[in-house]
């Protein structure tokens, strides 16, 4: 009886939710009130695919889903991005019958990596995708390792890990497993030879903390590691991207499968290898995975286009708190070839709690702006002078600042037509987003 | 004046921006014409303590913390002998922990410290994060930053932050925070604690200073963005704090 007062609790939560625009996990939080373990009396589907790390896992989740979408599989996954076990528990109930059965081929989970043990505790994925682990948000994460350990209790032994064989610290949750597949960028056209960025998380090895040796990185810390001690190296991998053509935004997998890139990214190219092995391991044929995510446009907007005064503008969305996001976009830039200007805004650090905490600022690589097409750079936002500190510390000498991000708007609408850079986080976006003209 | 900062295990013990706490005090130096050399120690490596003027480790997650540790033992004694010398030390996250007597895991494993305080960690399975408003008995201004540790530090007697308005201390809610002695500065909170702080890279800078009979220069450096910044961190977060 609890359990179909919870689904029906759960459904009638949800339709109002849509109504009034709010509800993918409050609806969730109820059922479990209701009936606290209702994850493990319902009935699942065969598959369940969930997605977990710093980075990613929107992307990775909405690419996975096209993908099997396309060879045919009903999939429901959560789109609104409620990835703790209220926003599961919505997502499960509301696409269940109110006997509890689930109605679909696949279940596709984005989960939070702080809570997927709490997650994942009344039922296990079949597949668990485990995209990285970098500095991300310390003002609940703490660090890398400490998320490390947090996710450690959600893997099931049944659970068959798909890993990315070439992070360092993620790539430990394969110790003492069989069920491991992994993906990975052999040494490709973005390869360097020594790690990037201004800090070096792979400078020691996550297991016996000797110092590590890079045969190549393709950013940051991110490449082929090896501990001089203990052996901890990259491993084989079973899903390769084996080169790599930004020219002309195309990428080889497993040296004959070409997949058109949309964003000439390697955080995308990461991406959609994860998406590509997920989807190969759910018995996907290669042809149909390339042809859904060849040219795949993102439908979660961490990507925009659109014009400002004379300006093409591009909106690079980079999570605050996340200094390889914020790397990432910055070598975008830097590797673009029209004159252009970029916009950096800080301006509340989090959209979902209090905070002034700047530090994270430190561990981003802002000398990438160096590149002699970016002409200048506005810093702007409440956080504005702490950006001004950080970039005195770099040999770049043409930005500016402007507190209010309105006024650095309206600056640039009125000057300039070069290409127009905004880097800047959820909780900001919409501050420039309101100011401009969006592109279809 | 030729200044030396030994800097620490920059590689292991780096977690948010720590490094530019000695970016901070170099250049803040350099402005008052100091010539200034910053030696990395790295783990196995060597350092002639009795060369340095400042000594630094920052934060590192508490694994990297115990493996800097396993080579920093073997600097206990002299490193004691310069902070009894009025030697200006900085520790800051992490580092901190390690500057005291005994640090204990949450798997119920413990190790021992430098030594130089008599103060224990005890590390717990609770991520304790948010940001911190304070006061200390250095200087009136408060001293604002972020904490983000798992351990309770408990016996110390001389706090760097004597109070707090916002924020977790060393055992408890705005209880007293960090640890100061001589001219050895601790601190729990996460980051460039110099950079957010003016006033406290000056009290360091002046520490260095008074070891070689020095007082800093009636006109000092000062750096525009980081007075702004702090001004409108220490605002949101006196608000906050009331």
């Amino acid at each position: 009886m609890r359990k179909f007062l919870a689904i029906a609790v759960c459904k009638l939560g949800r339709a109002v939710g849509k109504l009034i625009g709010k509800g993918s996990s409050l609806p969730g939080k109820f059922a479990l009130k209701i009936c606290p373990d209702i994850l493990r009396r319902v009935e699942l589907p065969q598959h369940i695919i969930a997605v977990t790390g710093s980075n990613g896992k929107t992307s990775t989740v909405e690419m996975i889903a096209a993908v099997l979408r396309a060879d045919g599989k009903t999939v429901v996954y959560n789109e609104e991005g409620s990835n703790q076990i209220e926003g599961v528990a919505t997502l499960v109930l509301t696409h269940a019958s109110l006997g509890g059965r689930v109605r679909a081929d696949v279940l596709l989970i984005e989960s939070d990596e702080r809570y997927a043990a709490h997650t994942f505790q009344f039922f296990h994925p079949t597949e668990f995708v485990i995209t990285n682990l970098y500095r991300d948000q310390l003002t609940r994460n703490g660090h890398p390792e400490w998320v490390y350990d947090s996710i450690l209790p959600a893997l099931h032994p049944d659970t068959e890990l798909i890993l990315n064989a070439d992070d360092p610290l993620s790539s430990c949750f394969a110790r003492g497993r069989e069920k491991v597949k992994w993906f990975g960028l052999d040494r490709c056209s973005v390869s360097t030879d020594a790690p990037t960025g201004v800090y070096h998380d792979g400078a020691y090895c996550p297991v016996c903390h000797a110092p590590m040796e890079y045969g190549y990185v393709h950013y940051n810390h991110i490449g082929a590691y090896r501990c001089t001690k203990c052996g901890h190296k990259k491993p084989a991998t079973d899903y390769t991207v084996t080169a790599v053509d930004l020219e002309n935004a195309v990428v080889t997998v497993d040296g004959g499968v070409e997949i058109a890139l949309a964003f000439r990214s390697i955080y995308n190219i990461y991406n959609i290898l994860a998406a590509y092995a997920a989807c190969r391991e759910c018995g996907v044929p290669s042809e149909t995975a390339a042809a859904v995510l060849s040219r795949y446009l993102l439908k979660n907007g961490r990507m925009q286009t659109f014009r400002l005064g004379a300006h093409h503008g591009t909106l690079l969305t980079s999570k605050h708190e996340n200094s390889i996001a914020y790397d990432t976009n910055l070598r975008y830039i830097a590797a673009s070839e029209k004159d252009c200007v970029v916009l950096v805004i800080v301006d509340a650090v989090s959209r979902k709690y209090f905070t002034s905490e700047t530090s994270w600022l430190w561990d981003i690589d802002f000398g990438q702006l160096g590149a002699p097409q970016v002409k200048r750079v506005v810093l702007a936002g409440r956080y504005c002078n702490d950006l001004a500190e950080r970039f005195s510390y770099t040999d770049l000498e043409n930005w500016s600042v402007e507190p209010d991000v309105a006024a650095a708007a309206a600056e640039l609408k009125s000057s300039g037509d070069e290409e127009l850079f905004v880097v800047t986080c959820f909780s900001d976006r919409d501050k420039i987003l309101s100011r401009v003209e969006r592109e279809a | 004046m030729d200044v030396r900062i030994i800097h620490f295990y920059p590689g292991l013990m780096d977690l948010y921006g720590s490094r530019a706490n000695v970016l901070a005090l170099k250049r803040y130096l350099e402005r008052l014409d100091c010539g200034v050399a910053v030696e990395e120690v790295l783990p196995g490596g060597g350092a002639d303590i009795s060369r340095g003027d400042f000594f630094y480790m920052g934060a590192g997650t508490e694994r990297a913390a115990r493996a800097a540790m396993e080579d920093f033992a073997r600097y206990a004694e002299p490193l004691k002998a310069a902070a009894q010398d009025c030697a200006a030390m900085f520790f800051a996250g992490t580092a901190m922990d390690l500057a005291g007597k005994t640090i204990k895991e949450a798997d119920g494993s413990s190790y021992e410290g430098l030594g130089l305080a008599a103060y224990t960690t005890q590390h717990g399975k609770r991520r304790i994060v948010g940001d911190v408003y304070g006061r200390t008995d250095l200087y009136p201004e408060a001293v604002v930053g972020f904490m983000n540790k798992c351990g309770v530090v408990t016996g110390v007697e001389t706090p760097l932050l004597t109070g707090l308005d916002l924020g977790f201390g060393n055992e408890k809610e705005r209880g007293p925070e960090g640890f100061h002695w001589k001219n050895v500065f601790a601190s729990q909170l996460t980051g460039p604690l110099l950079v957010k702080n003016p006033k406290l890279l000056e009290t360091v800078a002046a520490a260095i200073y008074a070891r070689r009979g020095k007082t800093l220069p009636v006109d000092r450096p000062v750096d525009r963005w980081a007075q702004a910044a702090y001004a409108v961190t220490e605002e949101q977060l006196r608000a906050r704090a009331k």
